[in-house]
């Protein structure tokens, strides 16, 4: 018997023992006894019919087929993914973004929900779906970042962001280890990332041809070279009949060509524009404006130098607008990620405001950059030509009345998006690469497919599960924005 | 406050409650231990050195959060890798070594046998799992981890670490079944149940029967994504509902009636927090995951088990509080059993905590933010580990059946560990809902780090004090065995009494 004790009155008073408080112990049942059988047995039957409902059942009922937009991930990525996992690398990103993270502000990182689908397929064992935010989500992150941004933060992320508190990864890794980390990254979010990635692969190939530059290093080695030279000028060969920025211009919205900046050029302006360029610029572009940063080393083409005077007042493609839009929404192909998400609209026309004092050495330390610091800028003759005949309503995507629906093409607007549909222009590379959104959409459309194919031939090779066919040829879709 | 043992009644019923050796905290100098307590001794002495490690692991992540670059180009120190060396350390090496240790201290005492089954293999276990764990941390440092979170082990560790559980099993179900008094008191339940139940969860949840790539590749998880964290999760939690809140259960059921001399108020009760634990904690797992793509009928499987596991909360809640009732002065001069109380109080807010947090509108705000490691902390810390370090001081001072070397040191630890705790949690907590509010507002993750650096500095100088509280346990339970701490005791009392004793007459 457990406790009888209750069944019997208390002889208090003979031995003088105060009462003990006794509850609902008066009148124990004989049969709620526990023996040490019913501890272990007893427990462990209650623990397992729990178990049959709570882990067999889901595990043996939940296969969710692929969602459309689910894509496979190709060896090398695969191995990146199995690098974030030993690392640990899930303790502050998670791998999923929830209903409430899907809003307008954060479409560059969280453009959907993730869907049961997402999570198809035997390379995405073990799960990384993550427990704690400390960075961001990275469920989504394929194809915001150019492969010389990753590289340069992974060496160092405070390079690409003074504010970060991720781990240097520069001890962790070798350079083939992360460059199968950065496959990972860049191919981890499916087709809709896959997109994204292939754009910026297309306008990396753009960028460096038109203006000269060799490929990035690889891996870590931009951290013991140094910054990349342009090609000589013989590599170029500038058309006569084409504004020389043309190219770099079609990266920007056409209605900021010509765009002043709405805030007025006051001390307390310029103040807080350098004091934003210092906490978030100066990794790259350099203490001194002058493009040359800690981080600057991994990048090509390497980052702008604003020391000059002439490109302040009378480059083509330096008006407030362009540098405006390049801080908002980033330019796809070089390592200049958009702004936009983590700095007010005001707070950016105010570090446009304050570039163009560098000139003019306000980056010195204590010093204050002044009004009669600033430089205007004012458009070339060329440029208003080149406006004028290109800036035009007719034949601007925006404005038609039929949306473009295949998603090649809203790639290529989205990275080039003063181009209109009627523009056939060329790049500055000696062969005069033909640029337009057409050229476009068919290069961003190879290199996704050549990374589709390449990821699925891989998975098959690996002997992973896949879904039928049809859903590879599922186009791609690209959600938010 | 009158002798409350049960004296005089029937053997087996005073024997559940007061098994005891009857030896009190402070027992005479040279009184014998009837228990040789080998195996207890070895896991709790060894678990003390892990508490400062697993805490230095934890200062080492909070440095790293103030300033990333604290340690830079130490690849071992790296924030990644020693967050599941501190997670893993907390769980496997602190606080299952300590739960062991008191486990085969307690068992022997409750059962009425001389010592465990076997005390050498409680001892040999204890060697074992310090070097299974030094392993596998090593592992975990140098990059080799499973990569599925509290399952970080690879899978050699994984299987070692169930061998010698199932042998502590064994010890243990031998112990009960040479026992001489019949009827088993509430915490040999728990005794008994709990480790089982860890055996399977630990298997099942590690996916020991995919061993995968061992080297190289992570290893140890099921094909699918979400099943896999399906079962990752449900393991995890279970971690924590099966295996260490049932022994704080135990610990508690001890302590309290032992220290207070009082029987438990309530035997249904025990039944209630017993019954209820196994059934209703099994199922809470998925509520680590409520906003992720799972089914909905597992969350909210998950949301009403987390809301129902308050029955056995309370009943367990009052089952103590009745226990205590007439014993609150004791809270005050009785060390082990304030840390025990102390424990106890947070353990309770852990629950009420616990149970907002697992449902949809609380979650969506707290979900991923600093809140949830709140949570962790004020469970693993705050409840277990305080317990722990109460239960520690009262074991120590019983096998060695001498008093603590100081009892200021002790209140030092107490006050270090209770205040740096408390501050911990609370800023934590601040900076959770800080991080849940702005990234409600869309702020991006990266922009709130800047807002949370006052409370990453906050929390460093709370972790250093709890560090440094378990230091003071070293030191306070390294010179309690080593030193004759009754002689020292006997000399502070003659010298006390000298001082206050008349002069001498003259002539």
């Amino acid at each position: 018997m457990a406790d009888e004790r209750g069944d019997r009155p208390r002889d208090e008073g003979a031995s003088g023992t105060p009462p003990i408080p006794r509850g609902w112990q008066r009148h124990p049942q004989e049969r709620m006894l526990i023996t040490p059988l019913m501890a272990g047995l007893g427990g462990l039957l209650v623990f397992f019919v729990v178990v049959a409902v709570v882990v067999w059942l889901p595990i043996h009922t939940f296969d969710p087929p692929a969602s459309a937009d689910w894509a496979p991930l190709s060896n090398e990525a695969h191995k990146g993914r199995n690098l974030f996992a030993s690392n640990g690398c899930y303790v502050c990103h998670s791998g999923y973004s929830r209903p409430q993270d899907v809003r307008e502000q954060l479409y560059f990182l969280y453009p959907k929900i993730s869907q049961p689908g997402d999570f198809f397929g035997s390379d995405q064992s073990p799960n990384l779906l993550g427990t704690e935010r400390t960075g961001p989500d990275l469920s989504q992150e394929s194809g915001w970042h150019p492969d010389d941004w990753q590289f340069a933060h992974f060496y160092d992320p405070r390079f690409m962001d003074p504010k970060s508190l991720m781990p240097n990864m520069k001890s962790l890794f070798s350079d083939s280890q992360v460059t199968q980390l950065k496959a990972f990254v860049e191919e981890r979010s499916g087709k809709s990332g896959l997109l994204r990635y292939a754009g910026q692969l297309y306008a990396k190939h753009v960028v460096l041809a038109n203006q000269g530059f060799p490929e990035p290093y690889t891996g870590f080695q931009g951290a013991h070279k140094p910054i990349v030279e342009s090609l000589p000028d013989s590599a170029l060969n500038p058309p006569k009949n084409q504004l020389e920025e043309a190219p770099n211009l079609s990266q920007i919205d056409r209605s900021y060509w010509l765009s002043a900046d709405p805030l007025p050029v006051t001390e307390a302006n310029l103040l807080r524009g350098k004091e934003v360029f210092l906490e978030r610029c100066v990794g790259c572009h350099g203490l001194k404006g002058d493009g040359k940063g800690p981080g600057a080393r991994f990048l090509s083409p390497p980052p702008a130098d604003f020391t000059d005077k002439d490109d302040a007042c009378c480059g083509g493609d330096t008006g407030p607008g362009d540098f405006y839009y390049r801080i908002l929404r980033g330019w796809t192909g070089t390592a200049m990620e958009n702004f936009g998400d983590r700095l007010s609209v005001n707070d950016i026309w105010r570090v446009v405001l304050f570039v163009k004092t560098i000139p003019n050495g306000t980056l010195k330390p204590n010093r204050i950059p002044e009004p009669k610091d600033f430089i205007v800028w004012q458009p070339s003759k060329e440029l208003l030509a080149w406006v004028k005949s290109h800036q035009t309503l007719t034949g601007n995507a925006s404005f038609e009345k039929k949306q473009v629906t295949d998603p090649f093409m809203q790639q290529a607007m989205r990275i080039f998006p003063g181009l209109s549909p009627n523009d056939h222009i060329v790049l500055n590379d000696k062969a005069n690469t033909p640029l337009s959104l057409e050229e476009a959409a068919a290069g961003i459309k190879a290199i996704y497919q050549d990374l589709l194919d390449r990821a699925w031939t891989d998975a098959k090779a690996r002997g992973d599960k896949l879904p039928p066919a049809v859903q590879k040829a599922v186009p791609p879709e690209v959600p938010g924005e | 406050m009158g002798d409350r043992s049960l004296e005089g009644e029937r053997p087996e019923t005073a024997g559940m409650v007061t098994a005891d050796a009857p030896a009190p905290l402070t027992a005479r100098a040279g009184g014998a231990n009837p228990f040789p307590d080998g195996a207890a001794k070895h896991w709790i002495l060894w678990s003390i050195v892990w508490l400062t490690v697993v805490d230095l692991f934890g200062l080492v992540l909070a440095t790293e959060f103030v300033s990333p670059e604290a340690f830079g180009g130490i690849s071992w120190l790296s924030f990644s890798r020693v967050r599941p060396a501190h997670v893993n350390g907390v769980i496997l090496a602190w606080l299952t070594m300590m739960y062991f240790g008191a486990l085969f201290y307690m068992l022997p005492r409750l059962v009425g046998t001389r010592g465990m089954w076997s005390e050498r293999l409680g001892i040999w276990c204890a060697w074992a799992w310090n070097l299974m764990y030094l392993l596998g941390i090593i592992g975990l440092l140098t990059g080799h981890s499973q990569g599925r979170e509290y399952g970080e082990f690879i899978w050699p560790i994984d299987i070692a670490l169930l061998v010698i559980w199932c042998a502590n099993i064994w010890n243990i179900l031998a112990t009960v079944a040479i026992r001489t008094i019949r009827p088993i008191y509430v915490s040999v339940w728990f005794f008994i149940a709990s480790p089982l139940w860890l055996a399977v969860d630990y298997a099942i949840g590690n996916v020991i029967w995919r061993p995968g790539h061992i080297w190289g590749a992570p290893s140890g998880a099921l094909s699918g994504s979400l099943s896999d964290a399906m079962l990752n999760w449900w393991y995890a939690h279970n971690l924590f509902g099966l295996w260490l809140t049932p022994m704080l259960l135990a610990l508690t059921y001890y302590i309290v009636p032992r220290v207070t001399n009082t029987p438990l108020y309530s035997y249904t009760l025990s039944l209630v927090s017993f019954w209820g634990m196994a059934f209703f904690y099994t199922g809470v797992g998925d509520h680590h995951i409520l906003q992720s793509p799972t089914p909905a009928w597992l969350k909210t499987i998950a949301e009403v088990s987390s809301w129902m596991l308050l029955v056995p909360v309370f009943a367990f809640t009052i089952n103590i509080l009745g226990t205590m009732k007439g014993n609150w002065d004791r809270f005050f001069t009785n060390l082990p059993l304030r840390f025990t109380m102390t424990a106890f109080f947070f353990y309770f807010l852990v629950n009420i905590q616990g149970a907002f947090e697992a449902i949809q509108p609380f979650n969506k705000l707290t979900h991923f933010t600093n809140f949830v490691v709140a949570h962790a902390h004020l469970a693993l810390l705050g409840a277990f580990t305080i317990l722990g370090m109460g239960v520690i001081d009262y074991i120590v001072a019983q096998i060695y059946q001498k008093p603590l070397f100081s009892r200021s040191l002790s209140e030092w630890q107490y006050w270090l560990v209770t205040v740096g705790f408390t501050g911990f949690f609370s800023v934590l907590t601040l900076a959770g809902f800080q991080q849940g509010f702005s990234w409600q507002e869309g702020i991006p993750e990266v922009n709130v780090l800047p807002q949370l650096h006052a409370y990453y500095i906050a929390r460093g100088i709370f972790g250093a004090m709890i560090v440094l509280s378990g230091i003071v346990q070293i030191v306070n339970i390294g010179m309690t065995v080593f030193t004759n701490t009754a002689e020292r005791r006997r000399r502070e009392t003659l010298r006390v009494a000298e001082a206050i004793a008349p002069p001498p007459v003259a002539g």
